[in-house]
């Protein structure tokens, strides 16, 4: 038997699909098993279907049908417009948890995002700072993205629209749009933003040939990936909009080792490093969580958890300082 | 009154007409040719392999060029400041400086809005300040303010320049004549009628009732750029009045210097003449005695408290690497012209030239010191960038670029004394009528 | 990136004999500790059961070598069931720049698949080449349930692990898995461990202790089970939606205010009204002015006439 079940018919509606799930364990088996969705956490609308069909097995050797969208280990997602990447994902609000105290400054963040987005070399969207706040404190390393303020200060002088705040609380570059003022970078406490000051590498690796995904970014500019970075325009950690509506975390997340990032969504009361899941506000409550220079009323998206009880000595990610750094703690 | 009742009309219309540049004058030309030229170039490598010609990087990511933009917005307010203000206030011996400073005012403005453009990442997609513009950023305020500055400044100095026009095309001269069509156009409805008149100094007094909060806005608004973010050296309610004060300084500066040049190159010393230096001397005091006041304000306050933030930026201007532009800046740019004007001698058109160039020099390197440092002490440590990006010093290209603003406002100012009177034959007539009666 | 000046040009040699000095000395070091790390190749293959429906092998192929780990990109593999007999295939496939690939068992199979509780899954590349790399795992036909309990008010959360042996469904004890809420595509323990193991029916309960989470607008929220790599099952996979959580509505009146960080066309009212009425009193000025000029221009030419 063969389910014709798909996304136009039966379970179009989520909400009817929900209530229609209420009603026993039995429906639930039926009605998932009807689903298209292979990763059950990509939103639906998000992916890029086909409306071409396969047919496959399934576990108890009945043949079922799903979109050959489903073949790829990430569906694509569907191209958004710009107005769509403008707005954001209605109902998210997304925050970052940083916990210091499992951090040794490994930078395996950093080269993610920095390979990820296709950062000039030299350049970084995260930054790991030796952080020693006074004489007699302790160092500690802190990693340091865009803090996608509620309260935007690179927001608010922007004078295109070229940088803008959108609902799911994340705070986005429109190269296309931007005029190089650089005012941005000139507002925001916390030096998050860097400028293209010459041609992107982008040109580079391409010529390396790369796979095919990436000469498709040449062509198509998206404000979610950053990708391709454009000459003259400011760019900076953008929550990386993309991996999360292909249900992936943020890269610099998923490349953490040791778990230092957690992503989530306000509105779920949720915060995941990958491997652990967290309850937001039992996390922030119970392990002290701050945000950085409160003072100035930025309202950052991101929360810092403070390094106590550490998992590794301050010393240890030494070897991974840039020597120029050395001189250069803050104090 | 050292101006001698003597002078006939014939005489003061040929004393004032534009005059062919000389020898020095296509020299002087030149050269200032030349500098644009070399900076259009360095413009043009710009364009072409982005702004990784300048020394800007991510931190210092603000440099010579909005110093010098700033310092431009400040020279420009002087047009105001003269014109306006003083015939206001009705100072009897205006005449001879406001044409002056309208023309520099009309210049500076220019360039001010040219640099800016020169700063931008995308200087094509300069119009989507104007299909996506933001009102909310002070850049946006900036743009409306400069571009109605400059409209009211070239409306001001257009109206104050009409009946002159009309004399010029009178006199049958032929350094005037191969210009007769431009000046046709722009002046020959002018029958010199006591109507026209009336309406013509009407529209100068609204101009100039108007152009005074027009000009505190250009560099009020331009302050705000800094004053509106966080950094330790910007973070201040005291900037707006601190850049107008300085602008005041900067800009009567300006007016002395090219006062002396043009008294020597056109030989006005009969219409320029020591008691407008002294004049000018002493409005030098008092500016300077006021910048120097903002600016006791603005680096004395913060040194008192020493906040973390600060104490970084104010001792590397007191005593670290940017302490010998800062105390030059504040002793060549305020304190020695206070004490040097203080004198009656100091207020002769030599000294009084030579504090000029000290006031306007001292004043270009305080813009400099007000944008570079600040952005040295970000909030959080400058770690994990390259090490060209701890350090600034222009580039070739941005050096160049910017002495060729700086030449293209002087050239700009040349070509307008080529073809325009630089004190107005018409008021100097009717100064001289008044006199004799 | 072109020369800045000479003083420049001098600085970069001097830098760049320092970084040639410093690369020297390093790989001289480097030689002397020990051989350079040979490039080493992994390959890992899983089995993924979604709901007890769909199945797919997800396989993941990288190199490691003192660099670090990289995908083997645009690789091509054969995966095959039980055995690597052209008859037995499932997919050739080919990997993406993440180096995954991801293969579901085609219709072709059945016959194979319905034969065994058990079976083999093997994935290589093409033989006789010098990359050769190969993977297989074994898995048993298995089965995951989740129900909701409410005694008294408490609530819990069932689920429940079979696997097939000799064509029966048994229950599969000493299973770990994770049950709790879906957030962000992963589990929030819906207890106080972060994972739970099945007893001898094969069932792990766990008592909710997350108070009122927030739910979707109506108050739902996604409960799931789940086995991650387990060696005989591979991953398994459930959710039922329950109307546990609070009630959490699409609130944008945050992101629709009038706020100096909105969009141009959400400017603050008071904003737009000073900077207008400034605007239009300075233009409406000048424009005043202007035809005031052009009156001056009239009386010109009247007087002509």
């Amino acid at each position: 038997m063969s389910c014709k079940c798909n996304k136009e018919e039966g379970c179009q509606n989520n909400n009817s699909r929900r209530e229609f799930l209420l009603s026993g364990l039995a429906a639930t088996m039926v009605a998932v098993g009807c689903s298209d969705k292979t990763s059950p956490f990509i939103p639906e609308e998000t992916i890029a279907l086909t409306g071409e069909k396969v047919k496959l097995l399934s576990v108890d050797g009945e043949v079922i049908e799903i979109d050959k969208a489903y073949l790829k280990p990430v569906p694509d997602i569907t191209h958004l417009t710009n107005k769509q990447e403008r707005e954001g994902m209605a109902g998210k609000k997304f925050v970052m948890v940083i916990d210091l105290s499992r951090c040794k400054n490994l930078k395996k963040c950093q080269s993610a995002c920095n390979h990820a987005h296709q950062v000039h070399p030299g350049q970084n969207w995260v930054k790991v700072l030796s952080m020693d706040d006074a004489d007699h404190s302790a160092p500690y390393w802190q990693p340091t993205t865009c803090m996608h303020c509620d309260e935007p200060p690179c927001v608010k002088v922007c004078p295109v629209d070229a940088t803008f705040k959108r609902q799911d609380g994340i705070v986005l570059i429109d190269s296309n749009r931007c005029i190089g003022c650089r005012f941005c970078m000139a507002a925001c406490p916390y030096t998050t933003r860097v400028f293209n000051w010459e041609d992107p590498i982008q040109a580079v690796v391409t010529d390396n040939s790369m796979p095919q995904e990436n000469m498709d970014s040449k062509q198509h500019y998206s404000c979610e990936t950053s990708l391709p970075q454009k000459k003259g325009t400011v760019g900076k950690c953008d929550f990386c909009p993309d991996m999360i509506r292909k249900g992936e975390l943020p890269h610099c997340v998923s490349a953490c080792p040791n778990g230092v990032f957690m992503f989530g969504d306000m509105n779920e009361d949720a915060v995941t490093n990958g491997a652990e899941t967290y309850r937001f506000s039992d996390l922030i409550k119970d392990k002290a969580g701050y945000r950085l220079m409160e003072d100035l009323g930025t309202k950052p998206s991101v929360y810092y958890l403070p390094p106590v009880n550490r998992s590794f000595p301050f010393e240890s990610g030494l070897e991974n300082q840039l020597p120029a750094d050395q001189m250069n703690h803050s104090k | 009154m050292e101006k001698s009742n003597q002078l006939s009309e014939e005489q003061i219309i040929q004393d004032l007409l534009p005059q062919k540049f000389g020898r020095r004058g296509m020299i002087w030309t030149a050269i200032l040719i030349l500098f644009c030229l070399v900076g259009a170039y360095a413009y043009y490598r710009q364009l072409r392999y982005g702004l990784v010609v300048t020394h800007m990087r991510d931190y210092v990511s603000w440099g010579i060029y909005i110093s010098n933009f700033v310092f431009f917005v400040a020279i420009s307010l002087v047009g105001s400041l003269i014109t306006a203000i003083f015939r206001l206030a009705k100072v009897p011996w205006r005449t001879p400086l406001t044409r002056i400073s309208e023309m520099i005012a009309i210049s500076a403005i220019t360039f001010a809005a040219l640099i800016i453009i020169v700063d931008m990442g995308r200087p094509e997609r300069l119009l989507n300040l104007f299909t996506h513009g933001r009102i909310q950023s002070p850049i946006l305020w900036d743009v409306i303010v400069i571009s109605t500055y400059f409209c009211i400044s070239l409306f001001l100095l257009y109206v104050t320049l009409i009946p002159d026009i009309k004399i010029m095309m009178n006199v049958k001269d032929k350094i005037t004549k191969p210009f007769h069509k431009i000046y046709r156009w722009l002046a020959s409805f002018w029958k010199d009628q006591s109507d026209q008149e009336k309406i013509r100094d009407r529209i100068i007094t609204i101009l100039c009732i108007t152009i005074i909060p027009v000009a505190f806005c250009i560099h009020t608004v331009t302050s705000w750029l800094f004053a509106t973010t966080y950094r330790p050296g910007w973070d201040s309610t005291n900037f707006g009045a601190y850049f107008v004060s300085g602008a005041f300084l900067v800009g009567a500066g300006g007016v002395v210097v090219a006062m002396y040049a043009f008294r020597r190159a056109y030989k006005l010393e009969r219409y320029i003449t020591d008691m407008h230096f002294d004049k000018m001397g002493r409005m030098l005091v008092l500016l300077s005695l006021l910048y120097l006041y903002f600016n006791v304000n603005e680096y004395l306050i913060p040194a008192f408290k020493m906040k973390k933030s600060e104490a970084s930026h104010l001792t590397q201007l007191f005593s670290g690497e940017y302490a010998p532009m800062f105390w030059f800046a504040i002793l060549v740019g305020m304190i020695i012209p206070i004490f040097v004007l203080l004198f009656k001698k100091g207020r002769k058109p030599l000294p009084m030239f030579i504090v000029g160039i000290m006031v306007v020099v001292g004043a270009w390197f305080k813009r400099y010191l007000i944008v570079t440092p600040t952005l040295l002490h970000p909030l959080l440590p400058m770690q994990e960038v390259p090490e060209s990006y701890h350090i600034y010093f222009p580039s070739w290209e941005e050096w160049s670029i910017s002495l060729g603003s700086l030449a293209g406002a002087l050239l700009i100012i040349t070509i307008l004394a080529r073809y325009f009177p630089v004190i107005s034959i018409f008021k100097t007539l009717e100064d001289e009528k008044e006199k004799s009666a | 990136m072109k020369k800045k000046n000479q003083h420049n040009l001098v600085q970069l040699l001097l830098f760049g004999m320092l970084i040639f000095f410093f690369a020297g000395s390093n790989i001289v070091e480097a030689q002397e500790k020990s051989e350079p790390q040979p490039v080493k190749k992994y390959l890992t293959l899983k089995y993924f059961n979604v709901a007890n429906r769909q199945q797919y092998l997800l396989l993941n192929a990288i190199t490691k070598d003192d660099k670090g780990v990289s995908p083997q990109q645009n690789k091509k593999f054969s995966i095959y069931i039980d055995s690597n007999d052209p008859a037995n295939l499932i997919a050739t496939v080919t990997t993406n720049k993440m180096g995954a690939a991801k293969a579901f068992i085609p219709p072709v199979q059945k016959a194979i698949w319905d034969s065994s509780a058990k079976h083999i899954f093997l994935a290589e590349t093409d033989m006789g080449t010098d990359d050769e790399q190969t993977q297989e795992i074994e898995i048993i036909k298995s089965k995951i349930t989740i129900d909701t309990l409410n005694e008294d008010g408490v609530r819990s959360i069932t689920a429940q692990v079979m696997k097939l042996e000799n064509s029966e469904w048994v229950p599969a004890p000493e299973v770990e898995l994770k049950i709790g809420i879906v957030r962000m595509g992963k589990i929030l323990s819906a207890g106080d461990e972060p994972t739970y193991t099945t007893d001898s029916s094969g069932i792990a309960t766990v008592e909710l202790t997350k108070d009122s989470l927030p739910g979707d607008e109506n108050g739902n929220y996604i409960l799931a089970a789940k086995v991650e790599d387990n060696d005989e099952l591979g991953n398994l996979f459930i959710e039922k939606t329950v109307n546990w959580g609070v009630p959490n509505q699409i609130d944008k009146t945050f992101f629709n205010q009038r706020t100096l960080w909105s969009t141009a066309n959400r400017t603050p009212g008071w904003l737009l009204f000073a900077a207008y009425a400034i605007v239009i009193g300075v233009w409406g000025t000048l424009i005043y002015l202007i035809f005031q000029l052009l009156k001056i221009k009239r009386l010109g030419r009247v007087k002509v006439k």
